[in-house]
């Protein structure tokens, strides 16, 4: 590794390097790994012949294959063999119908074990398996290690979903920039591509996930005002939708893993034929039965006709959440392998009578979009473009009776803090359950269970007279925190948790620890060079911080952060990571209420400089 | 420091307020304090513009309503009481629930009817920035919120069943 440079202090920092970067699309079916090459979004090649990777993992006692190499194996081996593991993702085995799974499925402590040959593997570690390959893809094609990346989710996710999509980045040893969602990732490709402005529809039909979302686009800012879908209905039901079909009319047998697996990637050809073809002759026998069928397209609407009313009703549903009408909105952009099916096309034509935007290709543009948004979010790009995205889902708490009471409300604008109060049911009650749900619905039963903790010490009084104020707060990744505390008493009980699904941090770390077989002092150098950079960056900052807003401080306050910033830098020649580390709290904390001020004269400047541009016009 | 959002974004403390002004300060704001702007810089930074921008989407959201806004000016004024709204109001909030219901599936007494409501909106609206940007008159006000309250969830149900 080469040795860093740190520019003398006071003097001009260090020219800004371009940082490494990547966008990652984790598809159901397929993933893409894209970068901002030469100033403009490209997709990287996985081998000579694709960019797409397969998203299937086989394990097996000598090896684990990763995309085409495990498709390969997928109807010789579909026990090890483990496809659409983004379905599985974030997900308790009660939440599934395992009937839709060709894999043996185990209740893991909070997540979907699945049984391989190889010992229990969970749906995170099979997508950090699709990830790990994708990074090293990116590696090789940008030449080095990468600084980090942005990992496009379904926006209709919900927050188990987006933890586990973050642990399994984590577990591939990715530093996760930011999670966006896949419409918004796809309108920053066409958005910036076309230059467009105005309503904006994402429809977004992927491998497992439908979402649709309604976009504001204006110079520099990109705002969703609404969003809604499925979180589970995408292609793979339009494939069952034909084997449904086909297993009614010959008889198959519904148990037999192996000819469902045939059957499918049969649905699958079928489906695919019909995007291009307006008819498919099918002529094969499987398992001693003869299959003889025409497939037209009229007869294939018919079969899925369920499923794209689903579509649509979402599609009005987001639309109503905008507060706006179909003669408002001034393109649809179509995203995901499965709006190419003509039957899809048609019907959303037929719902705003406008004609789409498909120009791009719909497999590849959300990780184009993602990539893009890796490059300004590492500070690499001209472009000048902000995100507003917002939460997909309400947020509530249980409340007696098993009802939900909502704090925060679907489509509401991230980053976002909600608070209300809540109160004590019995005399004396001196603890309290704290139930966190997401969904739409009324009753606990029918919303997701994200996390449960209970709020102890609460000073015992007449029921009704505690008061207990909940804080949600949901961060620009659309994660989510809570906090609780008693404010009637100076006695503050008050607890804070993340909610966690199956993985705890500890969990993590040993199966990072088993991932990455790297020798004890490769870790510590790796850890050094890691908090080097931390503290170089911070350096970097601090001096520009002083350089150009040494008037917000006071004489004494000024020498202060500035002896903490000398120490910092004395501290890195030491090569000591406590120290540094130590050096690097210090500064910060010392730093704290500047980084407020300057926040504040960035807001002033913001509208000064506005009221100033008005003058002139 | 402590601002209130008329001081944060820039605006005249007052019932009635330039929404595009809102909007466009609102904007200029995030564009510049947004965390994605501080996606790589120090802990400190990053935790200040995450506070910022909460607020301003706070703000933005509690000024943009009506019927926040008022409720937010009146908070800044007096404190929070419970309310009880008078019986001729609970009559004609009866009436009209009752009308509601009998023609819920006619689309064209809906429409006509969403008419109504829509001027009583307007209506109100009106006596709240009287009452607040003029007289000063917090009480009254918090009545007249109120009451806007009820007619806009009304309307918000009128609408669902047209669509």
């Amino acid at each position: 590794m080469a040795l860093l440079q740190i520019s003398e202090p006071g003097k001009s920092t260090m020219p800004h390097e371009h940082r490494r970067v990547i966008g990652i699309d984790l598809g159901t079916t397929n993933s893409l790994v894209a970068s901002v090459v030469s100033g403009s979004p490209t997709i990287l090649n996985i081998n000579d012949n694709s960019n797409l990777l397969p998203s299937i993992v086989h394990y097996s006692k000598d090896s684990v294959l990763v995309g085409n190499d495990a498709k390969n194996l997928l109807s010789k081996d579909p026990k090890n063999t483990i496809s659409s593991a983004k379905r599985l993702i974030g997900k308790r085995i009660s939440d599934i119908n395992q009937d839709h799974f060709s894999l043996n499925l185990a209740d893991g402590d909070g997540v979907i074990n699945i049984k391989t040959s190889i010992g229990m593997k969970n749906p995170i570690e099979v997508s950090a398996e699709i990830l790990k390959t994708l990074k090293s893809v990116a590696e090789k094609n940008l030449g080095g290690e990468l600084m980090g990346a942005v990992v496009t989710v379904p926006a209709y996710f919900d927050d188990a979903q987006r933890q586990a999509t973050k642990d399994a980045c984590e577990l591939a040893g990715l530093n996760v920039l930011r999670l966006i969602n896949e419409p918004t990732a796809a309108a920053v490709a066409y958005g910036l591509d076309k230059k467009s402005m105005g309503h904006f529809v994402v429809f977004d039909l992927g491998g497992g996930t439908f979402d649709v979302s309604i976009l504001n686009l204006s110079k520099g800012l990109f705002e969703v005002l609404a969003t809604h879908g499925d979180a589970n209905l995408g292609g793979d039901d339009f494939d069952q939708a034909i084997v449904n079909f086909l297993n009614d009319k010959y008889q198959f047998k519904v148990k037999d893993i192996e000819v469902q697996t045939f059957l499918s990637i049969l649905a699958r050809e079928i489906k695919e034929s019909l995007s291009t073809k307006n008819e498919v002759v099918i002529e094969k026998k499987i398992s001693d039965i003869e299959i003889k069928e025409t497939f037209t397209q009229e007869q294939f609407k018919i079969l899925v006709q369920g499923l794209i009313e689903r579509t649509l009703k979402a599609t009005k549903s987001a639309l109503i959440d905008a507060q706006l009408n179909n003669d408002q909105i001034d393109g649809i952009i179509m995203v995901g392998g499965s709006t190419r099916m003509p039957c899809i096309q048609e019907s959303v034509k037929n719902l705003f009578k406008k004609e789409l935007l498909n120009d791009l290709n719909p497999d590849e543009v959300v990780a184009l979009g993602a990539a893009t948004q890796a490059n300004i979010l590492a500070g690499n790009g001209e472009e000048d473009l902000l995100l507003l995205d917002v939460t997909p889902l309400s947020l509530g708490i249980e409340t007696m009776g098993s009802i939900v009471e909502r704090i925060i409300p679907r489509n509401t604008t991230l980053p976002v803090a909600m608070a209300q109060e809540f109160t004590t049911y019995k005399d004396g009650q001196t603890a309290m359950i704290i139930h966190v749900v997401q969904g739409e619905r009324e009753l606990v039963d029918d919303c997701r269970s994200l996390a449960k903790f209970t709020l102890k010490k609460i000073p015992p009084m007449v029921a009704g007279a505690a008061k207990i104020k909940v804080t949600f707060q949901v961060d620009t990744d659309g994660l989510l925190s809570v906090s609780a505390e008693e404010t009637t008493t100076n006695a503050k009980a008050s607890i804070e948790v993340k909610p966690s699904y199956g993985l705890s941090e500890d969990k993590i770390k040993t199966m990072l620890q088993s991932s990455f077989d790297l020798a004890e002092e490769d870790k510590n150098s790796r850890m050094l060079a890691e908090t080097k950079i931390e503290a170089i960056q911070l350096i970097e900052l601090t001096q520009k911080a002083l350089d150009t807003d040494n008037d917000l401080l006071s004489e004494s306050e000024f020498n202060s952060i500035k002896k903490d910033l000398d120490a910092l830098i004395d501290s890195i020649k030491s090569s000591n990571n406590d120290k540094i580390k130590e050096a690097n709290k210090k500064l910060n904390a010392q730093s704290e209420s500047f980084a407020a001020k300057r926040m504040d004269r960035s807001i002033q400047k913001a509208l000064t400089g506005k009221s100033i541009n008005k003058l002139e016009f | 420091m402590t601002q209130n959002y008329f001081e944060l974004f820039n605006l005249p403390e007052k019932f009635q307020i330039d929404l595009e002004m809102l909007q466009e300060n609102y904007r200029a704001i995030q564009k510049e304090i947004h965390p994605d702007r501080f996606a790589t810089s120090s802990g400190n930074e990053r935790v200040q513009s995450m506070i910022k921008s909460t607020q301003a989407n706070d703000g933005y959201q509690t000024l943009k309503s009506p019927i926040k806004r008022a409720k937010y000016i009146l908070s800044l004024h007096k404190s929070v009481e419970r309310i009880t709204l008078p019986p001729d109001f609970l009559m004609q909030q009866m009436e009209w629930e009752e009308h509601f219901e009998a023609i819920e599936k006619n689309s064209s007494e809906l429409t006509e009817f969403k008419s109504t409501i829509n001027k009583k909106y307007e209506e109100y609206s009106l006596l709240i920035s009287t009452q607040i940007d003029h007289d000063h008159n917090w009480s009254d006000a918090a009545i007249s919120i109120d009451k806007l309250y009820f007619i806009e969830k009304l309307l918000h149900k009128i609408n669902n069943a047209l669509s």
